[in-house]
């Protein structure tokens, strides 16, 4: 339930992140490290292509190299300005992927016809391009999903839960939702709420949920 | 005279040999042969040279070209065009010694060049009002006086006969018949020969069919020849039949073996010959050039003029008859002029004499030639071999490189390859002769195994490179612009020449070899890129190391550009718009780095699959190509 510190990091996940804001970014770092997959070894694949349907590859490994290290890592939330060393960079080849490049590959991983796995966070000016994103390695919807198939199955319907609980419950430490940034869950309870599955009731801080 | 078969060089233009300067070409020109026109030779063009005239076909070059020497001409006729009938020129042939001729030459004379004793001719000519000469060797006149058979001689003509014909006398009596016998006796051998029509010599009859065919020789079925005039066997061995003395040659036979085959009539009596005997066959009597598209005066005043000067009777061109001038000393033998009298060449009188003598030479050569501009033309080679020889003997050796020696002896060659604008007529269609004879010189040009200029480029050069190259060989003379130069480029196609031209997509204009194809360039470049690249040692001496991309992944390696020129020898300019077009394909994929762009072999295909992601469809890539676009237009606005 604590978060990052206690567990061993790598040293080069931490060392990115200067001063993160306690409760918007979790890192619980999981005990494997990541491996990553070959085509990070590959150097044209931090250059973004010009020929269009070799373009297209790349973006597709680009989205597969994103969702499964943040679902390795348990990161929910991506920011521009703190980025993990070697998601967008590989240091023993000398390769990185420029900023320009990565908005694009999150722009384009933002499309719905692409998965819809990023969505940018809007800033509070309108001017602005966002600077963080979510990073869906499930969407809200099968996330949804998966807190009210646990809730069945605990046998929780009719129950009142807050939202503190269903995050950081001792019950849902093997889940996989634990640790889920506060934003988040409460999107994924308001699908709920859309469906018709579950009611949300109270103060922020103290808000309670019911599920039907 | 004979149509023989010519070579062609790979811009499909007649091979020259080495002393033989081309004087004139002509585009849109058909072959006759006698009154008929000969088929598959109806469209091409006539090279004039000083020892041939070639005719090369258009549809099929090699396989359709001939030529005639010119020492086998005897005289040219000219026909002005009448309506719709073009202007011709007819082209004698030249009779040899022992031919029996009428002493009137008429229009269609009997070529006696036809004549070999104890040769038949292969074919027979078309039912014309005049019928032609039938060359057969079987036909006989019986003599009124002492009743014995003698042969009719080969080369007697019914039609052409007459009163001054000499005619051969009786072998046993001694008296020659009168004409009127002889006539008789010939033409009815000829209406006697049965009709027939070979693959080879079709459409071609004397209207009349077989009647038997008792005058020709026919095997039978055992190796025997039965002979043509007493149908007696004789061994298949035997030349003359025993009892009569009759040929048996081959080709009595073989006819005889066509007549099995196909007693047929012709198609139709068109004024039109069969295809292939034409070339080398005995019987032509004339050859017309027909001259569609204009340009039949030039022509026949350089034939005329090629046949005068004679060029091919001696080894280099003879000099133009100089008033005052004994002889030609140390060109070449010149056996038509009077040898030098013999003079005592010893000791210092000697050589200084022979000094004095070449300065004279000299003087005169330079004198004439430089008066003239026509003249300067004919012993263009003189002038040249003299400015070497004066080279050679005073300057350094530091001042003349080889390749200037070489441009030297080129240039002389030059003149007499390339086909220069004065050898074309004058005319509207003379533009595109100009065009399509250029475009054949650049042809030869490039692929001349000699000079090598595509294999030093790697095989592809670009087309300025090429214009530059090309107009500094021509040593100033007959430069070509840029516009004709472009113009003759895109004529490569079309006259299915071997090289051809490209263009990339930045608008480069290449030349290249026609079996360089894009998928050759693209697996090449490939299977280099495979190679993981072995450390090189840079200019100064330390060991550069290959960017750390870890061996054993198999991506191969990365190229610039300038490793790509290197490699390949092309220039940077072509190795950037392969690499750029073998990305356009998707083969190649481009790697962005501090020190330059590098190109990979593409094998984000392979960890698509690899890793059984699903690949985004077509349309979501055209969504790309339109975001793209969006985002174009919408950086272009600020």
């Amino acid at each position: 339930m604590a978060s990052s510190s206690s567990s061993p990091a790598p040293p080069t996940l931490t060392s990115a992140y200067a001063a993160p804001p306690p409760t918007s970014i979790s890192s619980q770092i999981a005990s494997t490290t990541f491996t990553f997959p070959t085509y990070t070894s590959f150097p044209p694949f931090y250059t973004l292509q010009p020929n269009l349907t070799t373009r297209a590859r790349q973006l597709t490994l680009w989205s597969n190299l994103l969702t499964t290290y943040c679902a390795h890592h348990r990161l929910f939330k991506l920011s521009l300005s703190f980025l993990p060393a070697n998601l967008f960079a590989n240091p023993s080849i000398h390769r990185t992927l420029s900023q320009p490049d990565i908005r694009t590959v999150l722009d384009h991983l933002a499309l719905p016809a692409n998965g819809g796995r990023v969505e940018w966070i809007p800033t509070s000016s309108r001017s602005e391009k966002p600077n963080s994103c979510w990073v869906y390695w499930r969407t809200p919807a099968e996330w949804a999903d998966a807190i009210y198939g646990w809730v069945d199955e605990t046998g929780q319907k009719g129950a009142v839960l807050t939202v503190y609980e269903i995050r950081e419950g001792e019950a849902v430490q093997s889940q996989e939702w634990r640790g889920m940034d506060e934003e988040l869950l409460r999107k994924v309870l308001s699908v709920l709420v859309k469906r018709g599955k579950a009611q949300i009731f109270g103060q922020e801080e103290t808000a309670g949920v019911k599920f039907f | 005279m004979f149509l023989r078969q010519l070579d062609l060089t790979p811009a499909l233009r007649p091979s020259l040999y080495d002393d033989e300067s081309l004087l004139f070409v002509q585009d849109a020109v058909g072959l006759y042969e006698g009154k008929f026109k000969i088929a598959n030779y109806q469209n091409g063009h006539v090279y004039l040279t000083s020892h041939r005239i070639c005719y090369v076909d258009n549809t099929e070059p090699r396989q359709y070209s001939v030529a005639v020497n010119l020492k086998d001409v005897d005289h040219t006729e000219f026909y002005a065009g009448f309506l719709k009938s073009s202007a011709k020129i007819t082209l004698f042939p030249k009779t040899p010694k022992n031919g029996l001729r009428s002493p009137v030459p008429k229009y269609a004379s009997p070529s006696d060049a036809l004549v070999r004793p104890g040769n038949s001719p292969a074919r027979s000519h078309a039912p014309s009002p005049a019928p032609a000469p039938a060359r057969d060797i079987n036909a006989t006149w019986i003599c009124p006086i002492c009743g014995f058979s003698n042969a009719v001689p080969a080369n007697f003509d019914p039609a052409t006969a007459n009163q001054h014909t000499k005619l051969p006398a009786c072998q046993a009596c001694g008296i020659p018949p009168p004409l009127v016998h002889m006539v008789k006796a010939a033409i009815a051998a000829i209406s006697n020969r049965p009709a027939y029509s070979s693959p080879k010599s079709s459409a071609l009859s004397d209207g009349n069919n077989g009647r038997g065919s008792f005058d020709v020789p026919s095997v039978s079925t055992s190796d025997e020849i039965i002979c043509p005039r007493c149908t007696f066997g004789n061994h298949a061995s035997l030349s003359t039949c025993e009892i009569c003395g009759a040929s048996l040659t081959a080709m009595n036979i073989r006819r005889s073996q066509l007549i099995g085959d196909s007693i047929a009539r012709p198609e139709s009596p068109g004024p039109s010959l069969g295809g292939e005997s034409i070339v080398g066959s005995d019987t032509i009597e004339t050859i017309k050039f027909s001259f569609r598209a204009g340009g039949e005066k030039a022509m026949l005043e350089r034939l005329n003029e090629a046949l005068v000067q004679r060029k091919w009777l001696l080894q280099s061109a003879p000099p133009i008859p100089k008033p005052g001038m004994v002889n030609n000393g140390g060109i070449g033998s010149d056996p038509y002029s009077a040898p030098p009298p013999p003079q005592r060449v010893v000791g210092i009188a000697g050589l200084e004499r022979r000094g004095a003598e070449l300065c004279k030479n000299n003087q005169t050569v330079i004198g004439s030639a430089f008066e003239d501009l026509e003249a300067l033309m004919t012993s263009a080679k003189e002038v040249i071999a003299m400015a070497e020889q004066f080279r050679s003997q005073s300057a350094s050796s530091d001042s003349i490189t080889p390749e200037a020696r070489a441009l030297l002896t080129d240039s002389a060659s030059a003149l007499g390859l390339s086909t220069t604008r004065d050898m074309l007529g004058t005319g509207s269609s003379s533009e595109t002769l100009y065009l399509t004879e250029l475009a054949r010189n650049l042809a030869e040009f490039l692929t001349d195994d000699r000079r090598g200029v595509l294999r030093r480029e790697g095989g592809i050069i670009s087309l300025v490179d090429l214009w530059a190259v090309f107009n500094r060989l021509r040593n100033g003379i007959e430069l070509v612009s840029p516009l004709d130069f472009e113009k003759a480029a895109n004529m490569w196609e079309t006259l299915h020449l071997p090289i051809r031209l490209r263009q990339f997509k930045s608008g480069l204009l290449v030349v290249q070899d026609r079996s360089r194809t894009d998928e050759k360039t693209i697996a090449a470049l490939l299977s280099w890129l495979r190679q993981p690249i072995p450390p090189q040692l840079s200019s100064d001496g330390f060991e550069q190391l290959p960017p750390a991309v870890p061996a054993g992944l198999g991506f191969g390696h990365g190229a610039t550009a300038q490793e790509t020129a290197e490699r390949f020898s092309w220039s940077v300019g072509v190795a950037t718009e392969e690499l750029d077009m073998a990305e356009d394909t998707g083969a190649l994929c481009r790697d962005q780095c501090l020190d330059g762009t590098r190109f990979w072999e593409n094998c984000f295909e392979d960890f698509v699959v690899a890793l059984g992601l699903k690949v985004p469809s077509a349309a979501s890539v055209e969504q790309m190509e339109s975001d793209q676009i969006m985002k174009n237009l919408e950086s272009m606005e600020f």
